[in-house]
């Protein structure tokens, strides 16, 4: 009976939605509005003028920075609310049900090739973030390379080594560097050309647009990776 | 005179930027974070009223960030509906200053700056979707506001508070993801994500999409709205919450579907492409269904907070009523009573924080006879009891009669009755809690031997209950405020 309800709702769900999707401009087409309208601006003026030459890096973080902005924030709401409802001390937090840290030994092969690997990530990442604005990649993939040898580096390590990585002074100010960053270019766009979020526009001054693309990139990828390793822990910490 | 434009820019990023730094400035002592985060929301309330008083003057205006021309860059447009900025700042200044005590006892010390982070967070988030003029942007700001909502909300810790929030979550997920799946089809018919040319480029547009577009975004906005069969998420979440945040759900976060709404409504209008009278009918039944059946539930409520959590969605039932009706007055009514309702729930909600601060104690049962122990913070309840029932002259009976004849005017006078009913509903319910409150002997003799609530709780309890009775009396000015905005949403119908 309940499978049979589940089973026609989903059929009446899809239904309209596949006729909806038929009558759609065809993906892809050249005709099609999305490759009609906004995007051919972007591809034929977003090298010269947005500071970038991977124009997707220049919609992201130029054309519709703000929106990247937001998201940045997003991701640091998503560790505050993990923060804030698993950190300890939670009124109705019963002592035994503190999670288990893991305990299962690490192998040595795995912690000796972590520990190989870890100087080419890193140099891996950093070549993603610093690359962004002319190749694939930038500040989210190359935040998340770093996140994730973080959390590599913490399984192998023991606990207050760990603890170390993550420095607790900081730590807070790190989490946020993705929308303080945002914050601060946003504001020297604004000094530079009376414009929130404005970078300079073509012309000789180019190069200025492109180092404050580099340093959100840079604010992006620290921010990220701090941002993915703290979630980490604190789902990860006894409680 | 013209403020400088990227004033509207700075609205969102300057407590969007305080919020971060939170958990920064309360490191060494929690305390901090309560100071930093109401001198934010004190800064952005300064901005907003600078803005508000600016499209009072000369009407909606426009800025695009990073200095592109929309719909290249992303715009930010303010018009009279974006004035709710100014009631989600006062609520968020008022919601600080009534956690300071609140949450050192409701939680964890490690917790708090990161409650106030939440906090800002969540109040930034409603700012920037009432402003912002480009879908996509609105959909990043709901995630904002969204996630923090359902963190806000199992922020104590307790198991119960937990699995609210999740049931929340997973409604609340849900229907962003509709909400998504309806940008995504506006995009491919279109091309663009700016809302003015979305509206200028559906002419034209394919049907089925367009209903399926137009279709998911009102289901998604009525899940977020709580009208009545998608409103299971409300009750659990909105009662168990901190008072303070449950004032800033019930009060605030639940409009956001309205102003989703409303924004649904200035594309397909001012497009034309669209048939909204099909969609109208629901939400006209929608409404009716929610005010009757919100006022029942909340009838055989004990636990003051969920008796006023069902009430949000009798309310709420009010302005999906007036919107669905789309005849002036009915949309004038719906609007300001999203302004109007905003207040008195938050009056409700912290006035019930304050009792059961005091108290301990919870249930009307229990809390009987606190009226002669609490005598102000009762006195402020009851003043948001009359003003919801919508009695003359308080800021809860402009709003409804506007809707009545709203559903006059577009020819339903049936929902003009629904309408007289559920107000009946409600007064039943209120009459019961301020009954309890003065009149019926106490249960446990003690409860008359509390004190008063501290002065942080107590001020911003009445000044939102002076607010419930200068709303009343002073009626017609936001009436008039938002007029201009309704007719112009209205003109491609022929005035409406």
């Amino acid at each position: 009976m309940r499978r049979a309800l589940v089973i026609f709702v989903l059929v009446a769900v899809a239904i309209p939605l596949m006729l909806a999707m038929a009558e759609l401009p065809r993906h892809g087409s050249p005709d099609a509005p999305p490759q009609t309208h906004v995007a051919p601006y972007y591809l034929e003026h977003g090298p010269e003028e947005a500071g970038a030459e991977n124009v997707v890096t220049a919609v992201i973080l130029n054309y519709r920075g703000f929106d990247t902005q937001g998201e940045v924030t997003v991701i640091f709401t998503a560790m505050a609310a993990v923060v804030a409802v698993l950190v300890a001390g939670g009124a109705g937090v019963p002592a035994d049900r503190a999670a288990a840290p893991a305990t299962t030994p690490v192998s040595l092969i795995v912690r000796f090739i972590v520990r190989v690997l870890a100087p080419f990530i890193v140099l891996f990442s950093v070549y993603v973030i610093l690359n962004g604005h002319v190749t694939p990649g930038g500040g989210f993939q190359g935040g998340t390379i770093l996140g994730a040898l973080l959390i590599a580096l913490t399984l192998i390590m023991s606990e207050s080594d760990a603890r170390a990585l993550l420095p607790q002074r900081p730590q807070r100010l790190l989490q946020a560097a993705a929308p303080l960053t945002f914050f601060a270019v946003g504001m020297i766009g604004l000094l530079l050309t009376g414009d929130y979020l404005a970078y300079p526009h073509s012309g000789p001054t180019i190069w200025i647009a492109t180092l404050m693309l580099t340093v959100v990139e840079i604010g992006i990828g620290i921010g990220g990776a701090m941002v993915v390793a703290t979630i980490f822990r604190t789902m990860g910490a006894d409680r | 005179m013209t403020p400088w434009p990227p004033l509207l820019a700075l609205l969102i990023v300057v407590p969007l930027t305080g919020a971060v730094i939170t958990p920064v400035v309360g490191r060494t002592r929690a305390v901090r974070s309560a100071d930093w985060s109401l001198g934010v929301m004190l800064a952005t309330s300064v901005i907003a009223l600078v803005l508000v008083v600016q499209v009072a003057r000369v009407g909606p205006f426009s800025y695009v960030v990073g200095g592109w021309v929309a719909p290249y860059g992303i715009e930010l447009r303010f018009d009279e509906f974006g004035a709710v900025i100014a009631v989600i700042c006062l609520l968020g200044t008022l919601a600080m200053v009534f956690s300071r005590r609140y949450a050192a006892q409701a939680m964890a010390e490690q917790r708090i700056p990161y409650y106030y982070a939440l906090l800002l967070l969540n109040l930034t988030g409603m700012i920037g979707f009432a402003v912002t003029g480009d879908l996509f942007n609105l959909f990043v700001f709901m995630e904002i506001l969204s996630l923090s909502g359902y963190a806000l909300v199992a922020v104590s810790g307790e198991k119960i508070a937990e699995m609210a929030a999740f049931k929340y979550l997973v409604m609340g997920a849900i229907s962003s993801l509709v909400i998504l799946l309806a940008i995504g089809i506006l995009y491919a018919l279109t091309g663009s994500l700016n809302m003015a040319d979305v509206t200028g480029r559906l002419a034209g547009a394919p049907a089925a999409p367009l209903a399926v577009a137009f279709g998911a975004l009102t289901l998604g906005f009525m899940v977020k709205a709580a009208a009545f069969p998608l409103h299971i998420w409300l009750p659990d979440a909105h009662a168990i919450a901190p008072s303070p945040v449950s004032a800033i759900l019930s009060g605030l976060v639940v409009k956001v579907g309205i102003i989703g709404m409303l924004r649904v409504y200035q594309i397909a209008y001012g497009s034309g492409a669209v048939d909204m009278r099909a969609l109208n009918h629901v939400l006209m039944w929608l409404g009716a269904l929610s005010i009757v059946m919100g006022a029942f539930f909340a009838v055989f409520q004990d636990d003051i907070k969920m008796m006023l959590a069902y009430s949000t969605i009798s309310n709420i039932g009010y302005i999906i009523m007036g919107l669905g009706l789309a005849s002036s007055y009915g949309m004038i009514g719906a609007s300001v009573h999203v302004f109007n309702h905003a207040i008195i729930k938050a009056t409700l909600f912290l006035g019930a924080g304050a009792l059961i601060f005091q108290t301990g104690k919870r249930t009307l049962t229990d809390l009987a006879g606190v009226g002669h122990a609490m005598p102000w913070t009762v006195a402020a309840i009851s003043v948001g009891a009359i003003s919801i029932v919508g009695i003359p002259p308080t800021a809860g009976f402009v709003c409804k009669w506007y809707i009545a004849l709203g559903a006059v005017q577009a020819g339903h006078p049936f929902f003009a009755f629904a309408l007289v009913f559920g107000a009946l509903f409600i007064f039943i319910y209120y009459i019961r809690m301020v009954n309890a409150f003065y009149f019926r002997q106490p249960r446990d003799p003690a409860i008359l031997e509390v004190t008063e609530a501290p002065a942080s709780m107590l001020v911003p309890v009445l000044i939102l209950a002076s607010l419930c009775l200068i709303m009343g009396v002073m009626g017609s000015l936001p009436l008039s405020f938002i007029e201009p905005a309704v007719q112009r949403l209205l003109l491609p119908l022929g005035g409406g």
